[in-house]
């Protein structure tokens, strides 16, 4: 009953309803369309860096990572053997990493080179289908000394397919070695950083200079199901190899898990600010709400209408203001996102492609609507909805009943 | 008869900033079961104070007022709402409906209030508008009605509750003349019929003709009280 009567106050100015039902609405819908681009946006850069760059987890001698040591390797099929005797369900597959001189007859630039093995690096990397058509293909087997470039590092060295280039390092005994490729394919990935500092050769085609025992490698990239499963299986891999540095895809990047976590953050900041202004618009609606009946909230109580009844009217009538806001703002929010959940959004138009250069930020955005996220919001606007209507409720119980009836 | 109202030196003073007003002054008096009472005076006399006092919408400064046995001046604000709700019927000049519900649902809401039964106030709803001549009005809001037809409405309200009395406050002020010929036969209706307690207060001589009992205010005291 008092239900019933709240529901309808709310409707008795409407303008002013509607007014802060669409701002409510308006702020709740950009509050989640922001936060499932923004989550979207960076979910995409952490998955394609996955994909690409980091995989779930790596595997490296423990000095390795501090200077790249030529000499930090460990044992192939020791490892490999490991990780296949465990029940973990993941692809394996092991690199060396030579870091040296890339030189063409033009120009020449520091780039590591990855030794891989074809057929393992392609279940557990994405880098052979970033070359485009027409720029070659992946390390085809039937050629001699491929290398796989990026366009970025063609263009510095003024190169194009087919192009011979000379990688020049330091092996085990710290001799030069000097090695010709010829480029075999075009890479081209939305991390411009990893563009230009990685190149890919064979294993079997670099190892031999290198003077490292039989099976040496520097790497071993672990992909797993996804991001979940990695939460779960790492520990176990680390378990899996005491003596070796293992790490996930957040220690590797450690700036990529904390743009996670800040984009969360950004949420929560953006949606507190409208909230707190919420709040305002919200005393001084139901302030209006209540000042304007005085009389009739007299007529209530004289009628036998309890305080607390009264109270309870007044807290009804502000938390189905916020509650039909929410659920307008939310509706629209979804509405809009649905046709691009699927197909991405594509924002060149605003940001262009600026963003590539700058650690793989994709331009088109796959945004994620986080249900958990939502109803926290949902949560939040009502318990804002809830306080600010407390004093406009208290000042509706300070009216007396008396004074509503006087003419 | 027995008595359900009980005043006994009955006093109430406003205090201005400057000046003291003795809005009712020494009022000692019985109200029977079954009574149909006029309180008459001249604008000013005390009626709506005297009224509001009896409805235990404001404290009086000195005196008693006894309800059914209770002495409501012992009641804390909460219990005196419901004391309210449940013995006490209330008709105001401006009619004071719920805007926002229709007829009925002005009619149940006491009902609602007092906790009753769904099918019980439903039924009683239907009653009362077709004893107040709207029964074909239920669904309307108060806007959509006259002002005959609201005040008939609060008067179906004022009954819901199954009061032991009616307080009403110049229920006719606001109305036509036929209007409120038409209301006051309603009520003297009620009264005899169903042995309503009505206790008004108007200056409108055609109502005061109705009245059985005139009890006449002058400055906040009793200048004549008689039975017709
Ligand atoms: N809340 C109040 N504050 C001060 N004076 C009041 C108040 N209510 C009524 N009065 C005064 O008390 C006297 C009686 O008023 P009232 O009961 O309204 O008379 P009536 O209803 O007979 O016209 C008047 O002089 C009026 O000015
Ligand atoms: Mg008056």
């Amino acid at each position: 009953m008092i239900i019933n009567l709240a529901w309808k106050n709310i409707w008795r100015n409407k303008t002013r309803s509607f007014v802060i039902i669409g701002a409510i609405a308006l702020g709740l819908f950009s509050g989640t369309y922001l936060s499932a681009l923004m989550t979207g946006w960076v979910m995409d850069t952490v998955n394609a860096d996955i994909k690409i760059n980091l995989s779930h987890v790596q595997i490296h001698d423990s000095t390795f990572l501090q200077n790249s040591d030529i000499g930090a390797f460990f044992n192939k099929t020791a490892v490999e053997q490991q990780f296949a005797s465990s029940n973990i369900n993941g692809k394996m597959t092991c690199r060396l990493k030579l870091n040296g001189m890339l030189a063409s007859a033009n120009n020449a630039v520091g780039v590591t080179a990855k030794g891989i093995f074809k057929d393992t690096e392609m279940t557990v990397s994405d880098i052979a289908t970033q070359i485009p058509d027409s720029f070659g293909v992946f390390l085809p087997d039937d050629a001699r000394m491929p290398v796989v470039i990026s366009e970025k590092t063609a263009e510095k060295l003024k190169v194009r397919l087919k192009s011979k280039i000379v990688f020049t390092f330091s092996d085990i005994h710290g001799n030069m070695q000097s090695l010709a490729f010829r480029v075999s394919g075009i890479f081209h990935t939305s991390n411009g950083l990893f563009d230009e500092a990685n190149v890919f050769v064979r294993y079997n085609d670099i190892f031999p200079v290198t003077g490292l025992p039989d099976e040496a490698v520097h790497e071993a990239a672990v992909l797993l199901p996804d991001i979940e499963t990695c939460a779960l299986d790492f520990p176990k891999i680390k378990d899996l190899y005491p003596q070796l540095k293992v790490q996930d895809w957040k220690e590797l990047n450690p700036m990529l898990s904390m743009s996670l976590q800040w984009t969360n953050l950004m949420s929560v900041i953006i949606i507190s600010i409208f909230l707190f202004a919420l709040t305002f618009g919200i005393i001084n609606t139901m302030l209006m709400a209540v000042l304007e009946r005085t009389r009739e909230l007299g007529m209530l109580g004289a009628i036998g209408m309890s305080k607390r009844k009264i109270f309870s009217m007044i807290m009804l009538e502000t938390v189905f203001l916020t509650f039909v806001g929410s659920i307008i703002g939310i509706i629209l929010a979804v509405a809009l996102l649905l046709p691009s959940l699927q197909n991405g959004l594509d924002l060149t138009p605003l940001i262009g492609n600026d963003f590539e250069d700058f650690g793989g930020f994709s331009s088109i955005v796959y945004p994620i609507l986080n249900v958990e996220m939502i109803l926290e919001i949902i949560g939040l606007v009502i318990l804002a909805g809830i306080l600010s209507a407390i004093y406009p409720a208290r000042k509706a119980l300070k009216l007396k009943a008396l004074d509503a009836i006087r003419v | 008869m027995t008595t359900i109202i009980e005043t006994k030196n009955l006093c109430k003073t406003f205090k201005d900033s400057a000046q003291e007003v003795h809005a009712v002054e020494n009022v000692s008096l019985n109200i029977a079961e079954g009574e149909f009472t006029a309180i008459v005076g001249p604008s000013g006399s005390g009626k709506t104070t005297l009224l509001n006092l009896i409805g235990g919408l404001d404290n009086a400064t000195s005196g008693k007022i006894v309800i059914d046995g209770q002495d409501i001046s012992m009641l804390s604000e909460k219990q005196m709402t419901e004391f309210r709700l449940r013995n006490i019927g209330f008709i105001f000049q401006a009619y004071n409906l719920i805007p926002v519900l229709t007829a009925k649902e002005n009619v149940s809401f006491v009902m609602d209030l007092q906790g009753r039964k769904k099918s019980e106030t439903n039924a009683r709803t239907r009653e009362l508008l077709e004893a107040v001549g709207l029964s074909d009005r239920m669904d309307s809001r108060p806007a959509k009605l006259s002002g005959g037809q609201q005040q008939r409405v609060a008067v179906a309200r004022a009954l819901a509750s199954k009061p032991k009395f009616i307080l009403a406050d110049e229920p006719n002020a606001n109305l036509d003349s036929k209007s409120a010929q038409h209301l006051l036969e309603m009520m003297e209706k009620l009264n005899e019929q169903e042995k309503i307690t009505f206790i008004f207060s108007t200056h409108d001589p055609r109502i005061m003709a109705k009245a059985k009992r005139i009890i006449t205010l002058e400055d906040g005291k009793i200048v004549s009280d008689e039975y017709k």
